[in-house]
């Protein structure tokens, strides 16, 4: 949500002949809605907008709103994740949710406990570079501290994720993205051989 | 257990897991055993490639580490030790120096936008008073 100019750093359309601000529409709408879902980064803690120095003064959309927002962060957010919540908010009612309102469904483990390489963790493997077929650890993975399912739902229609393809976690689904996440790659950790 | 009988071990799981999957109708538990398949792979590949004795665990290399908790840091001591270019990673909280060279939470010796080698009690108190975390890290010392 761009807070500063009246929010007038994001127009979405316009109403009554004046453009409408996203921080307007977010106000109005958010106030009567049932339910409101914040769907991906931006939207729950202010992602890549809100990224330093952030001239747009963005914040989140629950920082604007006096309710509970359940929270879907993610840069993306999957589909599933989105359309997930929804089925779930219309089939059953509110998902539960985890003390920062993530939907434990989706949530509730770290890229780390489930990651495909993490034997190699275990066993002190680490990868040097990228395409190396180890632990990427010791380059930055974010895997450890980000909560989400990558390592079983995956990218692109269930296709593959970021260390199928050898290159770490960013930690796109952890607040604080991406500030709080870089450096997102790193060489210079482990000692060089030569 | 000798490599033979863990790979063995790991086959087994492998078929226990196949089985599994005719029987599962839900998708996300036939891609949880898919995932756990995959590790299982990564598993034998290891089992497979490593010769002789199996390399140490994270938790055992941090162990083996001949730590003596009764060093004294300056602030600029702790500096060197920033993860970088094979050092170890050291952070202090409340006049204590852990480390947090394996810690799964550090990849690249970085957390959150901090950095190992610091003085970060101001941070871990906004963000972890109270939660069981520091008791699992291995002290090096103090500061002075």
């Amino acid at each position: 949500m761009a807070t500063a100019n009246n929010g007038y750093y994001n127009i979405i359309g316009s109403m009554d002949g004046k453009p409408l601000t996203a921080l307007a529409a977010v106000k109005f709408l958010g106030a009567r809605a049932s339910h409101v879902i914040a769907v991906g980064a931006c939207a729950v803690h202010g992602g890549v907008s809100a990224a330093k120095p952030n001239p747009a003064g963005c914040v989140s959309v629950a920082s604007v709103l006096q309710r509970k927002v359940i929270q879907l962060p993610g840069c993306p957010c999957h589909p599933d994740w989105f359309t997930g919540t929804l089925a779930h908010l219309l089939l059953y009612g509110d998902p539960e949710l985890d003390r920062r309102n993530r939907p434990v469904m989706f949530y509730s483990q770290t890229i780390h406990d489930r990651c495909e390489r993490r034997s190699f963790f275990d066993k002190g493997i680490f990868a040097k570079k990228l395409g190396d077929g180890a632990c990427m650890f010791k380059l930055g993975c974010r895997g450890p501290i980000t909560p989400i399912d990558c390592p079983i739902r995956k990218w692109n229609g269930h296709v593959n994720w970021p260390v199928g393809s050898s290159t770490p976690c960013i930690g796109c689904a952890q607040f604080g993205f991406p500030d709080q996440m870089e450096p997102f790659i790193s060489y210079d950790v482990s000692k060089a051989e030569e | 257990m000798n490599r033979r009988d863990e790979a063995n071990r790991t086959i087994c799981e492998i078929n226990a897991c196949i089985n599994l999957l005719y029987s599962s109708p839900c998708d996300e538990t036939r891609n949880n055993i898919l995932n756990y398949l995959g590790c299982k792979v990564y598993d034998l590949y290891l089992i497979n490639n490593l010769d002789g004795t199996l390399l140490p665990t994270a938790a055992m290399t941090a162990n083996a580490l001949p730590l003596s908790n009764s060093r004294q840091f300056t602030k600029e001591e702790l500096s060197a030790f920033n993860g970088k270019n094979g050092n170890p990673a050291y952070v202090a909280v409340n006049g204590t120096v852990y480390d947090v060279t394996n810690n799964a939470a550090w990849g690249a010796a970085t957390h959150f936008g901090l950095s190992a080698g610091n003085d970060l009690t101001a941070q871990f108190n906004s963000c972890h008073a109270g939660q069981p975390i520091l008791e699992k890290l291995p002290i090096v010392g103090k500061m002075i």
